[in-house]
């Protein structure tokens, strides 16, 4: 079948087994065995740092609480971060294209990105609520920042020598900036989107933990509050994990803009 | 002898400038250039770097405008690029995201007047262009001389009476450079345009111009205005045997001060 490299059976085995992945593999084994016996080698209580074999039966257990609370944290997560692009793009275009704006929106976004947005998070809380609105908002504040930079950034990098093409062929405003700026913009922009999409994450398990009744950060606070440490290191695995999928989801954009490097 | 003295444009000329000068802040780039361009001619313009050759295309097409003097393009002051010219940039500008196809298309897609082009005419000009096959690649996966015969046809697809080119050649390989020179010559001959070519390459615009206009270190100016009295059509190996091209060749190298 895939005679024509060398490997047999389908893709993703080969994939996962080739040399650079099988390293990693390894290391990560090697890491959780580590782990799993150097508790049990030094004597470390199990409420202060429980074993992988451990976390792991508590995902079995607590399967169907973690699906309902990563359900909650992704929903905000997805409101947060679309609305960073929602909000961010047009602000980004705005501050690109207008010197007023330059003047007016940007240094106001500079200010509101060094407040401490953890700080933020309670008043937020307050103004908005312990449910969904709340933390969407905090992951919001997260991620839209970069977004903006991004976007900002990544308008600015349309090459010169291509402008005065499109002049040469008598493009219009509008031509330049759809044909021209918006595709130059892309690799930018899907940077800027994956550092902001692990930002929005952390936003809305900042928010949780302000204030909430449900969501992973929720979970870990309640599950440490109750000493229940593996529930809490089962959560937090759970987070990373999200996480990392949703970067990925980010990631697999990425190869619909071939000509980043080109 | 120089013939600066700017002639009555008539309804052969193709471009007419008159006493042209273009300052960038207090850098006096060119100063009064005044030359005329007939119909179909092909002329090219030499210089010492830096000497605003590629600024004067610009004024030329309209992309940037001039403190003093004027031009005219077939009749019509420039004060903007109009569908009258094509231009051809020392690095090929195509789009890295989209395919040959839609790089050359590009110059339609972009027509404010909504010009079209048919099947049938567009494979001429990817033949013409020597790119026949090559339609579904993306730029990168080109090689330079390729990627110029591109920019070549996104200028071309609109079909404009005047070419300017600035050094479109500049960055390729000897043979590959001279292989577009015929290519160019033989479009120029079959489509009848009027061609300005700015380069650095003595023997090029010997090899392909009627006319060689050769400028001074800046502030630029025209110095002198040397008429190419070798026969048509020319072909790189037989043209350079020629005694006469190395007769210009010799006559243009000491104009430029190159011993």
């Amino acid at each position: 079948m895939t005679a024509e490299n060398g490997a047999r059976g389908p893709r993703w085995i080969s994939r996962l087994f080739n040399r650079d992945a099988l390293v990693t593999m390894i290391f990560f084994v090697i890491l959780g065995l580590f782990w799993e016996y150097g508790v049990q080698w030094f004597g470390v209580k199990s409420y202060l740092l429980a074993p992988p074999s451990a976390i792991a039966l508590e995902f079995w257990r607590s399967g169907a609480v973690l699906a309902e609370n990563t359900w909650i944290t992704f929903t905000e997560v997805f409101w947060g971060f679309s609305l960073a692009v929602v909000i961010g793009v047009p602000v980004a275009t705005l501050v690109f294209f207008s010197n007023l704006a330059k003047r007016t929106v940007y240094p106001f976004l500079i200010a509101l990105q060094s407040i401490p947005k953890i700080g933020l998070a309670p008043i937020i809380v307050i103004w908005f609520g312990y449910g969904l609105s709340s933390k969407v908002i905090v992951a919001f504040l997260f991620a839209f920042f970069p977004i903006v930079i991004a976007t900002i950034g990544g308008l600015g990098s349309t090459a010169s020598h291509l402008e005065e093409h499109f002049r040469a062929l008598r493009a219009t405003r509008m031509q330049t900036f759809w044909r021209l700026r918006v595709p130059s913009a892309l690799p930018n922009f899907i940077d800027g989107c994956k550092v902001a999409m692990p930002l929005a994450v952390i936003g809305a398990v900042v928010g949780e933990f302000v204030g909430s009744n449900d969501g992973l950060g929720n979970l870990i606070l309640t599950a440490t509050g109750a000493g229940n440490t593996t529930l809490t290191f089962a959560a937090l695995l759970t987070v990373t994990l999200l996480s990392l999928m949703l970067f990925y989801a980010v990631e697999y954009w990425d190869r619909f803009i071939w000509w980043r490097a080109a | 002898m120089t013939n600066m003295t700017a002639s009555i444009a008539s309804a052969s000329t193709a471009i007419n400038i008159a006493k042209v000068g273009k300052s960038f802040g207090t850098l006096n780039v060119l100063n009064s250039v005044s030359t005329r361009i007939e119909n179909h001619e092909f002329v090219s313009v030499l210089g010492p770097s830096g000497c605003g050759k590629s600024t004067l295309l610009r004024l030329i097409s309209g992309l940037i405008p001039y403190d003093a003097g004027k031009i005219d393009m077939l009749g019509e002051i420039v004060d903007a690029p109009t569908a009258k010219m094509g231009f051809v940039f020392q690095t090929s500008n195509l789009l890295p995201w989209l395919n040959i196809r839609d790089n050359l298309m590009l110059g339609l897609d972009l027509d404010p007047n909504g010009e079209t082009i048919n099947e049938r005419a567009f494979a001429d000009l990817v033949e013409t262009l020597g790119l026949t096959g090559f339609e579904d690649s993306l730029p990168h996966q080109l090689s330079g001389g390729m990627k110029q015969r591109v920019a070549i046809g996104q200028a071309l697809i609109r079909n404009p009476p005047i070419l300017l080119m600035d050094e479109p050649f500049g960055a390729l390989d000897a043979l590959t450079r001279d292989r577009l020179n015929v290519e160019l010559l033989r479009i120029w001959q079959k489509e009848k345009k009027t061609v300005l070519l700015v380069t650095h390459s003595i023997s090029e615009a010997v090899l392909l111009s009627d006319r060689v206009l050769v400028m001074s270190e800046r502030p630029g100016t025209i110095i002198e205005d040397v008429k190419i009295d070798l026969p048509r059509p020319r072909d790189p190996s037989k043209t350079r045997e020629d005694p006469a091209f190395g007769d210009y060749v010799v006559k243009l190298s000491r104009l430029m001060g190159v011993d």
